[in-house]
């Protein structure tokens, strides 16, 4: 038999919010280490079509809240799913499957179990049983990690031990252990500068700004925009609950610019919050870095995998660094990974905190670490200054702080009714750590603090949702409880201003909140389009029914109240055509809503409770079922 | 055989009229393709067809041309020759020598050509009766102080217990802070799971304990 030739390790992640990502770096991390090169890639630049060319594949993927697959990987899922791929297409490949996923769900991992299964049924072979990763577990998903990782090593040498010259459990010696940074900074005098181009009266312009940040950050995501679409300015802040209720919800409304972006009902608006500048400068100062100074952050050549536009980031403008770290570097709100420890414990010079350090990161410290940094939702800032001797350099920061990221609201105003404005519909995010520690979301309080007449303008991106606007003509079922009514104020403005040219199909709308006298948002609105052959009013066909929660013994939720209008739901979806829309902020809230359809459709439509669930899924096929669920 | 008394790769459209029953063999390909331009045309015209037409292409594929093809006579040819077979076929479009990165991958998402959804499987039909298990992790234990915190959208009171918890320090702790295991003072990092400091930010012994505003008020 001849020699086996080393090929390179690939990995193939799809990530949502980033956790498979470091999961899949630090996999490649730990294969490198041990002395096997890796190709690290995203799946959605990935031809799934090679796969067939591979001898050993790691899938690392999450799956959403709602069971699904994160965007990156719906490409190359649609792909494998197609019925023609011969039962032996990939004979002769190896794989193993690690799945991310939150046992809080109904839908735990199912991503990562229906590739496992396919992969299977297309002729390739796992070598290891799939990992399942749980947010619930005490360590989250280091916890299946860790072991996972193990015996993978382990077989992946008995299959071919020249995966690994030094053995599956080989360490290197603690002082080659510390990786190259992957990105470098280049630091530019600002004289030149000026004498150049003119780019500092440039980067005044905050589109530009924006731009030039996002587009360097080694986070940014290839289909991700960095230049803004539009830029926001507050024209209204009212608390919609009642204050000192327990919830804290705004109703927002902007006014945009550029006047000629046009959107649908439905659409979901992304803001990029601004962080705390007492903090901003706080870390700028505890990092020891300058905050005048202009830098351009690119890749270092060997193999870098994540997707920078190579040809911008090599003659990209230079950036204030200070503006970089606002724009781009989260430092006030998101945790950092372990990897972000391990490469801390390098940099720090106090023995106890170097001890420290390595502890959390060492198997034996892992759970410690999860109840340290994540349940108590740490801070970069709030790490770097429990530990001051550590002092990393720029680039490893660069690397390894996390992304700000965009915050994702459905649209809750009407084009037609609100011309040129933008409406939200906010709950402040506040909650206690377990360490008893107040903490707050950083976008929605950054947005409740905000006062019109400040004129602050917001960067924001429009773009589709799952809720396609729907034709005035269709006859809907709306299930929005708590903020999940946003888009559905949208939808019932829109479709009152069509109705005045023709006459629109009705409503029925289920609303759900707490407390009667507590959060019933936008009470007003809706009551009053239920009278007077409003579009929810009975005499139209249409229906506004609420479920309060709290205000009795028992729980009364929003599929209560649906059971409740069952003849009248069944009629509306088998003679009228009606299509349902689902949104809100609940785990369970849609899964259970299709539960009552289901036993709807079972009761009154006189069939068993597998064929209504048949009929749910041709639904959703025909674009007649939508649900926005958020968390 | 001569050589074409031409320039290499000055040729944009070369003839080649042939009597015998055999093609135009290797050499006379390797000096034709010599002649011809990166992306030039060739037209090979046959008079007597001595070969399937399949396997006239197959050897200018062979012999290192691309997309060769068959044309049919037009009405207006220029030849008064009877033809039987006339076969087209390119030179490839790049020098010898040319070489570029090979492309790790497009940038763009790969473009899928299914359109018909009714061309895939099943996909909820991957799943076993076991693979609709959830592990069995003991949900339901909502106390505070245990690990998990409360969920965003809680639901079931548990966010305002916490809300209503207190701190548990007395205003000497406060004030005199003092440590017998010496870790109070470093931080959450360094405390121990029972410390009453725990939550708050590092301190000097002794010092008075700053509630500072990156505990109460919110992180904005």
């Amino acid at each position: 038999m001849g020699e086996k030739s080393r090929k390179p390790l690939l990995v193939l992640y799809a990530s949502q919010t980033g956790n498979a990502l470091d999961a899949a770096e630090r996999v490649g991390r730990e294969a490198e280490r041990r002395g096997c090169p890796v190709i690290l890639s995203s799946m959605d630049e990935f031809d799934a079509n090679s796969l067939t060319l591979e001898k050993t594949v790691i899938f690392v993927v999450s799956t959403t809240g709602q069971g699904d697959a994160p965007d990156a990987m719906k490409v190359f899922w649609k792909y494998l799913l197609q019925k023609n791929l011969p039962k032996s297409w990939l004979e002769g490949v190896h794989y193993a499957v690690f799945g991310l996923g939150d046992s809080g769900y109904q839908k735990f991992n199912f991503v990562a179990k229906k590739l496992d299964r396919r992969l299977h049924d297309l002729g390739a072979s796992a070598i290891v049983e799939r990992g399942l990763g749980d947010d619930q577990h005490p360590s989250g998903y280091e916890g299946a990690l860790d072991p996972w990782m193990t015996s993978l090593w382990r077989v992946l040498y008995q299959i071919n031990p020249t995966f690994f010259p030094h053995g599956p459990d080989y360490i290197p010696p603690t002082s080659q252990l510390l990786d190259q940074p992957k990105y470098q900074i280049v630091y530019h005098e600002l004289g030149l500068l000026q004498a150049g181009l003119s780019v500092v009266s440039d980067s005044k312009s905050p589109a530009m700004e924006i731009e030039r940040a996002r587009s360097m950050s080694p986070a940014k995501l290839s289909y991700d925009k960095s230049t803004p679409d539009a830029f926001l300015k507050m024209v209204r802040n009212e608390p919609l609950t009642r204050k000192g209720c327990g919830r804290d919800v705004r109703h927002f409304e902007f006014e945009f610019f550029p006047s000629t972006i046009s959107y649908d009902v439905g659409d979901v608006l992304e803001v990029l919050p601004s962080q705390n500048p007492d903090l901003v400068d706080a870390f700028i100062q505890r990092c020891n870095l300058d905050p005048e100074a202009f830098i351009t952050v690119c890749p270092k050549q060997r193999g870098s995998h994540h997707l920078l536009d190579g040809s911008k980031s090599g003659q990209a403008l230079p950036i204030n660094l200070k503006k970089y770290v606002e724009l781009a570097m989260d430092v006030t709100s998101a945790s950092p990974r372990r990897y972000f420890f391990e490469v801390m414990s390098y940099f720090a010079t106090a023995e106890h905190e170097k001890e420290r350090l390595e502890y959390f990161v060492s198997p034996e410290g892992r759970d410690d670490l999860y109840q340290y940094n994540q349940k108590e939702r740490r801070t970069v800032l709030e790490v770097l200054e429990d530990f001051p001797s550590v002092q990393m350099p720029f680039e490893w920061l660069v690397e390894l702080v996390p992304p700000l990221r965009k915050r994702a609201f459905s649209i809750a105003s009407s084009p037609s009714a609100h011309p040129n404005q933008v409406h939200l519909t906010v709950s402040v995010v506040s909650w206690t750590t377990p360490f008893k520690r107040k903490r707050m979301g950083l976008c929605s309080s950054w947005l409740a603090s905000l006062d019109p007449l400040q004129g602050v303008t917001i960067p924001a991106w429009f773009h589709k949702g799952s809720l396609p606007a729907p034709p005035p003509s269709l006859p809907l079922i709306l299930i929005g409880p708590g903020t999940g009514c946003a888009p559905f104020r949208g939808f019932l403005a829109e479709r009152a201003a069509q109705d005045t040219s023709s006459s629109a199909a009705p409503i029925m709308f289920f609303f759900g909140c707490r407390n009667e006298g507590d959060d019933f948002l936008y009470r007003d609105l809706w009551l009053s389009h239920s009278h007077d052959g409003g579009l929810l009013s009975e005499a139209r066909g249409g229906g506004f029914y609420v479920a309060f929660s709290r205000d009795q013994p028992q729980k009364v939720y929003v599929q209560h109240k649906m059971r409740e209008q069952s003849q009248k739901i069944w009629a509306a979806l088998s003679e009228g055509g009606a299509a349902i829309y689902v949104a809100g902020s609940s785990t369970n809230m849609p899964s259970d809503v299709m539960l009552a359809v289901e036993e709807i459709i079972s009761k009154e439509g006189g069939v068993a409770r597998e064929a209504a669930a048949v009929l749910i899924r041709r639904l959703e096929r025909d674009g007649k079922y939508h649900v926005e669920a958020w968390s | 055989l001569g050589k074409l008394p031409v320039e290499p790769s000055s040729i944009d459209f070369l003839i080649c009229i042939s009597r015998s029953h055999e093609y135009p063999g290797g050499s006379w390909f390797d000096e034709i393709s010599r002649a011809l331009k990166p992306g030039g045309t060739l037209l090979v015209y046959k008079i007597l067809q001595s070969a399937p037409r399949e396997t006239e292409k197959r050897q200018l594929l062979l012999a290192g041309f691309l997309d060769a093809k068959g044309v049919q006579r037009s009405s207006n040819a220029v030849l008064t020759v009877v033809v039987s077979s006339i076969v087209k076929a390119k030179k490839a479009s790049w020098k010898i020598g040319t070489s570029f990165a090979l492309k790790k991958g497009t940038k763009a998402p790969v473009k899928l050509q299914i359109d018909d959804d009714s061309d895939l499987i099943d996909e909820d039909s991957l799943l076993t009766e076991e693979d609709l298990k959830k592990p069995q992790i003991p949900v339901g234990d909502c106390e505070i102080g245990t690990t998990k915190k409360a969920c965003k959208n809680c639901t079931c009171g548990r966010a305002e217990e916490e809300e209503k918890v207190k701190l548990g320090l007395t205003t000497e702790q406060l004030n005199n802070p003092q440590s017998s295991c010496g870790s109070c003072g470093l931080g959450d990092a360094f405390r121990c799971g029972t410390c009453p400091y725990k939550g708050l930010p590092p301190f000097k012994l002794g010092e008075k304990v700053s509630l500072s505003s990156n505990f109460l008020v919110a992180d904005i």
